[in-house]
């Protein structure tokens, strides 16, 4: 066929590492095995990546790792169906496709300079880390004020990222890491409560500063509701949208929203740019 | 870069006799009583007298089926893309379904373009066929389509009397023609264009559906949260068949076929937005989950969010899916129920 990249055509890759992070959620650190392509692969903040296992199918998954990070690519997934469960079951060195990557991103050239809230639950932990990392990294500190990171999971055992969440990113300059989960337990000694609720309580102030989302439905309509009551405008308040993707790239119809394809417009839209979607997501 | 030539009617099945040799040809065939574009060998087989194919020629360029690469995952792992065609002709394309394609080439092209697609579409002369009669379906012209409109072939060919006139569009349709240009005399090629304009002007006055856009659009988008769509999704079976014959319509699903020791293949095949699991989550969760969002996605997709996108209405009015709709849903009749609609 034609000379121009296939883009329905997987780079072929390699799992390098594979760490646990809850029961049913583990991340994968991954390599491009064509160093050519793996030279030439840059991804911002916030953007996808369709991963397939042979005979399982595809699935699309926001990059986790920072764009700082060049030496490789990671994932963080829920254990869920067909291809989840593949993945699940395969080992380092196993060899997997990687195609992307795709969509837009969080627009942290519109973040600078502003303070930044993230609010995340469950897996939603893993496009925020992606930007998380990316305005922590040295090179890139200086351009923000404070960081205030709100993590919730129903458990101990649901927090993703237990290694920066309880011991990394508050060592970071001007950053302040909140965690809680949904119920009591005895190893646990600290916050204890759902993440708006939660959030109500720290009362982060909106002046100059911008929040970013991704959880479960639920938690964001109430988060939501809490950073109203806070004060923070539509425009301020951003998140990404998830819906059934089969192509990513705009020609299988299977992620819009009226006119918008979310692979291609999305994953990130404001509060306010959400407003203005047909409520079919 | 139009220039007109004349194919005597006899000659038809020659010239496609010729063509099948130096192409390979795709073309009308009658198969129980059906018309479908067929892979031919010669011009024997084509069906020349037909309305509009059952199946839109769009399945040349995205076929209901396609494999998108075999792999080898038992050892190592390797991906191996299918070649691309040869040269190929598609012949007997009726205007509707030719700005059916211009409807979906921005879709396979832009961004992110699609090799598959792409290299069908590069490879292949279209040959247009006009329109002799008009189908009680057809309502063409409300998108400012005509039964002998040419544009989108690379040659087009409309009946007028005995014989053909061959207006010549492209360097690809210009190729075809000096390959057989004993085929293509090009005396009385000014009386045959001002047939063909005589029997535009005629097949036009012979349309039953008259369908006025103006509005409709504008109209469609503040419908969304409109009870009207209840009622053609009341009835509706979401059997899937009016976007399976719609020439505009581009929902793919990719899946892979394991042979079981970890080689096998990946292919995508035609979809519909009007199946339920078409947006369903592995949670459960289903954006449109019902089929009254199914249908108004259907119906909004064809009259404003692809011309939003595209700058191209999503429709062609070429009436299929008035055709086969097994419960008469019609989307003329819902252009004038949104005008209407309060
Ligand atoms: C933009 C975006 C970003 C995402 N980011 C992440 C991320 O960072 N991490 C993450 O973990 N996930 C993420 N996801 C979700 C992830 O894509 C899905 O979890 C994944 O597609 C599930 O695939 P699967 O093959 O395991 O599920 P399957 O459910 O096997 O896959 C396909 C379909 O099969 C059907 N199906 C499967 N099982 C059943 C069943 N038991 N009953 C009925 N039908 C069934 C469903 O229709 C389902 O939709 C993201 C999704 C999107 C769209
Ligand atoms: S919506 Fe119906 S009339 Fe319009 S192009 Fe598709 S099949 Fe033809
Ligand atoms: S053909 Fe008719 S019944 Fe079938 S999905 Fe389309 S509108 Fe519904
Ligand atoms: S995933 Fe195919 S159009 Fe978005």
């Amino acid at each position: 066929m034609s000379g121009e990249r296939n883009p329905l055509l997987p780079y072929r890759a390699t799992i390098r590492e594979i760490i646990p992070e809850t029961g049913d959620v583990k991340t994968f650190r991954i390599t491009l095995d064509n160093p050519q392509a793996a030279a030439g692969w840059r991804h911002e903040p916030g953007q996808l990546a369709m991963l397939s296992v042979f005979g399982a199918g595809e699935a699309m998954f926001s990059i986790s790792s920072a764009p700082t990070r060049r030496d490789f690519l990671e994932f963080s997934i829920k254990r869920m169906g067909k291809l989840t469960r593949a993945l699940h079951e395969m080992e380092a060195g196993g060899r997997i496709g990687v195609r992307g990557p795709y969509g837009n991103h969080f627009p942290y050239e519109k973040f600078q300079g502003k303070s930044l809230l993230f609010v995340g639950g469950g897996i939603g932990m893993a496009p925020l880390r992606s930007l998380i990392d990316f305005v922590l990294a040295a090179e890139n500190r200086p351009r923000y004020g404070r960081v205030e990171i709100l993590y919730g999971a129903r458990s101990y055992d649901d927090l993703c990222f237990k290694a920066q969440l309880l011991d990394g990113w508050h060592h970071k300059p001007d950053t302040v890491v909140y965690s809680t989960i949904d119920r009591a337990e005895a190893r646990w000694t600290g916050h204890v409560g759902f993440v708006p609720a939660y959030l109500e309580q720290v009362a982060p102030r909106p002046e100059n500063k911008c929040a970013v989302l991704c959880g479960p439905p639920v938690m964001i309509r109430f988060v939501l509701e809490a950073l109203k009551k806070l004060g923070f405008a539509d425009g301020q308040i951003y998140s990404t949208l998830e819906l059934r993707m089969k192509c990513g790239v705009g020609k299988c119809g299977r992620c819009n929203i009226g006119a918008k394809f979310v692979c291609l417009d999305g994953p990130v839209f404001s509060m306010a740019e959400i407003g203005e979607l047909p409520p079919e997501f | 870069m139009t220039a007109a030539r004349v194919l005597a009617g006899g000659r038809m099945v020659p010239l496609l006799d010729r063509i099948a040799q130096k192409y390979r040809l795709t073309a009308p065939v009658k198969e129980d009583g059906v018309v479908l574009y067929r892979r031919v060998d010669g011009g024997r087989e084509v069906c020349l007298d037909f309305g509009l194919p059952l199946v839109p020629p769009k399945a040349h360029f995205f076929p209901q089926t396609e494999r998108l690469f075999s792999y080898n995952a038992a050892d190592g792992l390797e991906l191996k893309e299918p070649p691309g065609i040869t040269a190929s002709v598609l012949f007997g394309v009726r205007p509707c379904d030719l700005r059916g394609f211009a409807a979906l080439d921005p879709v396979f092209g832009g961004r992110f373009a699609d090799v598959y697609y792409q290299d069908k579409r590069e490879h292949t002369t279209v040959v247009g066929l006009g329109c002799t009669a008009v189908r009680p379906e057809c309502f063409c012209t409300a998108y400012g389509g005509s039964p002998v409109d040419e544009q989108g072939a690379d040659l087009m060919l409309t009946r007028v009397g005995e014989s053909y006139l061959a207006e010549i569009l492209t360097p690809k349709g210009e190729q075809l023609v000096r390959r057989s240009a004993e085929f293509f005399p090009p005396e009385g090629a000014g009386e045959a264009e001002r047939a063909k304009a005589a029997l535009g002007r005629e097949l036009e006055a012979r349309f039953t559906r008259r369908v006025d856009l103006a509005g409709v659009k504008e109209k469609a988008n503040t419908l969304f949260e409109s009870s009207y769509w209840g009622k053609p999704a009341h009835r509706c079976l979401g059997c899937g068949i009016c976007t399976y014959l719609c020439p505009t319509c581009h929902c793919f699903d990719i899946v892979d076929e394991d042979r079981g020791d970890r080689t096998g293949a990946r292919w995508r095949c035609w979809d519909s937005c009007m199946f339920r699991d078409f947006t369903l989550h592995t949670s459960g969760h289903n954006p449109r989950g019902s089929k009254m969002e199914r249908v108004r996605n259907r119906f909004l997709h064809k009259l404003s969010y692809h011309l939003d996108r595209y700058g191209l209405p999503g429709c062609v009015g070429c009436g299929r899916c008035i055709a086969a709709c097994p419960v008469n849903i019609d989307i003329t009749r819902v252009i004038a129920e949104i005008k209407e609609a309060g």
